[in-house]
């Protein structure tokens, strides 16, 4: 193993302290937006110095259910967030990237999850005490554990997640987690605090009603939450499932939006276009994003496949059959899961609901998963008189989109927009 | 006053003048290194060709390749919405316009009013593009006319990849020094076929089912026009001037400014 010669921890710490210095002393910030990078610096600062805290680390991939690892006060590391927050705090991730490359991982691979392998290969991540995944949600991440314990040497678990969600399955699923439970106590030496998970649970089930709260006050005209906000709502998921952190920002938020709603206020000062965005927008062109979204009037109102949760509530007091229930509800697995006709009835009823234009759909071309549904949504969402806008991208590979196709793309497609 | 429109390529430049909804001219010129000077010798040929006693008051629309860079542009606009435009001014009773030009091939989808209902383009590759199509021509050392008559001879077209023009031009070799080799029609109706193929896929994914235009200075290629035909099942609208397509659609919007900023 090499010695991290190129620590990316280090480096989204110090980009997370640049940013929240910058937004502490701007009095247009939201409080919320300061809160979250404050967790964020939180986050990675805990695993930056977990080792030297002599902390156990486990490493897991997207929608793995954190809450288990946090109730067992084990530090989590979020492989695929991780390579996305290099890219977007550091600006690139070509170097992990190469290193991936290097140890044989093709350019079709998702990006996330070459750049997952070439940072643990490079040291640029911690060597993880434990290497725990899933087959949430798509094959990238079912196959990302087994390569991270190769590269690291370090023991792992996988939980398989049924892709159907009958009770047999969820009971089945709940024998996963179980099991994961003992591994994890067999490694770590730590033992599960039942009564911890519940807690995490129950503020989790806050978590989530307070996020569709949030997505209600969106409906507003004009909306009152930022253009790409909504990944700040992905991102205290993935990493602060269930913690105070979490249920304290999404408060605040509420709040200022109540507020903003109240005073008729919109995010941007001209809205023009109420956007759906389909999947993720490549991390390295946020600033650009955001600069073009204020521009051209245009702000995303309501994401189906990450901020819009299915229905449902988690019952604290059957913590681990709670987190299989979420495990089902998280609204990623509406395009990962069987595509069925309430898929596709749920984004129409999104777009009618939310009042959108236009639909982005950011088609992540390592992503197979999603891809694979371009024409359902797009067909889905003519039939309520959406067009669709697809960009051929990826979340954190600079190389597949430069910034002058995407504008170029945009541009086109609000100008559809304005001459309906 | 007249409006015009300027859509630069990446070979070619073309303008478009018309007056109050009037044809006045049309000229293709090439396109120099930089927009400015390839939009201004364009327009200025152009201008050349209408009667002096014409409104001197213009209200200039461009598109394409840095069209956003031009000085004396009053509005620049998406190809889109110009190849939109266009077609429904030349061929008014078309729902769909496939534009294959030097280096990008795209489909508008449109309304009766020539408004962009959706749009597919192909710019990752040179593969079904015109400059594909030169290239392959260059290949057999064979001119436009020659590889339409050829390919009118074949029985079936030879398997070529429409995902790479490199890849493409390498088949081409095999074909050619195959034992024994492919005859040079099948070779030429593959190259067809492959464009084709890649052009009825972007048709699909947009429901561009019919009524479908031509454009782009590839329109003029006969043998290719009649393979596309075959592959999409029906016949395309050609019109008289398939290159200006976008430049006239860029002159109607220009007169659609004109009229907005008159009703103020």
């Amino acid at each position: 193993m090499k010695k991290a010669a190129n620590n990316k921890i280090q480096s989204i710490v110090r980009a997370c302290r640049i940013i929240l210095r910058m937004i502490e002393a701007d009095p247009n910030t939201r409080h919320s937006q300061k809160m979250y990078y404050r967790m964020l610096l939180q986050y990675y600062t805990r695993l930056r110095d977990a080792r030297e805290n002599g902390q156990f680390i486990a490493a897991h991939t997207v929608f793995f259910p954190a809450e288990i690892l946090l109730a067992m006060d084990i530090i989590p590391m979020h492989t695929e967030t991780t390579t996305w927050m290099t890219s977007l705090f550091t600006g690139e991730c070509g170097d992990i990237l190469a290193a991936g490359a290097r140890l044989g991982m093709a350019t079709e691979i998702c990006a996330p999850h070459r750049g997952m392998a070439g940072a643990f290969a490079s040291g640029a991540l911690p060597r993880p005490d434990v290497m725990v995944w899933s087959n949430m949600v798509c094959d990238n991440t079912a196959k990302s554990g087994e390569l991270v314990m190769d590269i690291c040497g370090c023991p792992g678990f996988f939980i398989d997640r049924p892709f159907k969600d009958s009770g047999l399955e969820k009971t089945y699923m709940a024998g996963e987690i179980r099991d994961m439970i003992a591994f994890l106590e067999d490694k770590s030496g730590k033992k599960m605090d039942y009564d911890r998970l519940s807690t995490i649970v129950e503020r989790m089930d806050r978590q989530i009603e307070l996020t569709r709260q949030v997505n209600e006050l969106r409906k507003n005209v004009p909306t009152p939450f930022s253009p790409l906000g909504f990944l700040e709502l992905l991102t205290i998921d993935y990493l602060f499932p269930g913690q105070p952190e979490s249920i304290e920002y999404l408060e605040t938020l509420k709040a200022e939006l109540e507020e903003m709603v109240k005073q008729k206020k919109g995010a941007i000062p001209k809205e023009r276009f109420r956007l759906m965005t389909l999947f993720i927008p490549p991390m390295y062109l946020m600033s650009f994003l955001e600069k073009l979204s204020v521009e051209s009037g245009a702000v995303s109102v309501i994401e189906p496949f990450f901020t819009f949760w299915g229905e449902g509530r988690l019952d604290a007091s059957r913590p681990v059959e709670a987190v299989v229930e979420k495990a089902y509800m998280i609204p990623e697995t509406r395009m990962y899961g069987p595509l069925g006709e309430s898929a596709l009835e749920a984004i129409k009823k999104c777009a009618r609901e939310w009042k959108v234009d236009g639909a982005v759909y950011y088609a992540d071309v390592g992503c197979r998963h999603s891809c694979a549904t371009i024409k359902l949504f797009k067909d889905a969402l003519a039939e309520v008189d959406v067009p669709v806008l697809t960009i051929d991208c990826d979340v954190v590979d600079q190389t597949v989109t430069s910034e002058e196709e995407v504008r170029d793309k945009m541009e086109r497609f609000f100008e559809l927009l304005e001459d309906r | 006053m007249l409006s015009i429109g300027i859509d630069i390529g990446s070979l070619t430049t073309k303008t478009v003048v018309l007056n109050n909804g009037r044809f006045l001219a049309s000229v293709v010129s090439e396109t120099l290194d930089e927009a400015e000077i390839s939009a201004q010798v364009a327009m200025t040929k152009a201008l050349e060709r209408i009667d002096a006693d014409e409104d001197p008051l213009r209200f200039v629309v461009t598109t394409g390749a840095g069209a956003k860079g031009v000085s004396f542009s009053d509005r620049s606009k998406a190809i889109t919405t110009c190849l939109a435009r266009g077609i429904a001014y030349c061929v008014p009773e078309a729902r769909a316009v496939i534009d294959i030009g030097a280096e990008s091939s795209t489909v508008v989808k449109t309304n009766e009013r020539g408004k962009v209902l959706d749009w597919a383009n192909h710019d990752k590759c040179a593969a079904g593009t015109g400059i594909f199509l030169q290239q392959m021509a260059k290949l057999m050392k064979l001119s436009f006319e020659e590889m339409s008559e050829l390919s009118e001879t074949a029985s079936k077209g030879a398997d070529i990849t429409g995902t790479c023009a490199v890849f493409a031009e390498s088949e081409v070799i095999s074909h050619v020094h195959r034992v024994p080799p492919t005859p040079m029609p099948e070779i030429i109706l593959g190259i067809y076929l492959s464009v084709s193929s890649r052009i009825k896929t972007m048709c699909k994914r947009i429901g561009a089912n019919e009524k479908i235009a031509l454009s782009g200075g590839v329109a003029l290629h006969k043998g290719l026009v009649r393979t596309l035909e075959k592959e999409i099942g029906q016949p395309l609208f050609v019109p008289d001037d398939p290159v200006c397509v976008a430049a006239l659609g860029a002159a109607v919007l220009a007169g659609e400014e004109i009229q907005k900023e008159t009703a103020q």
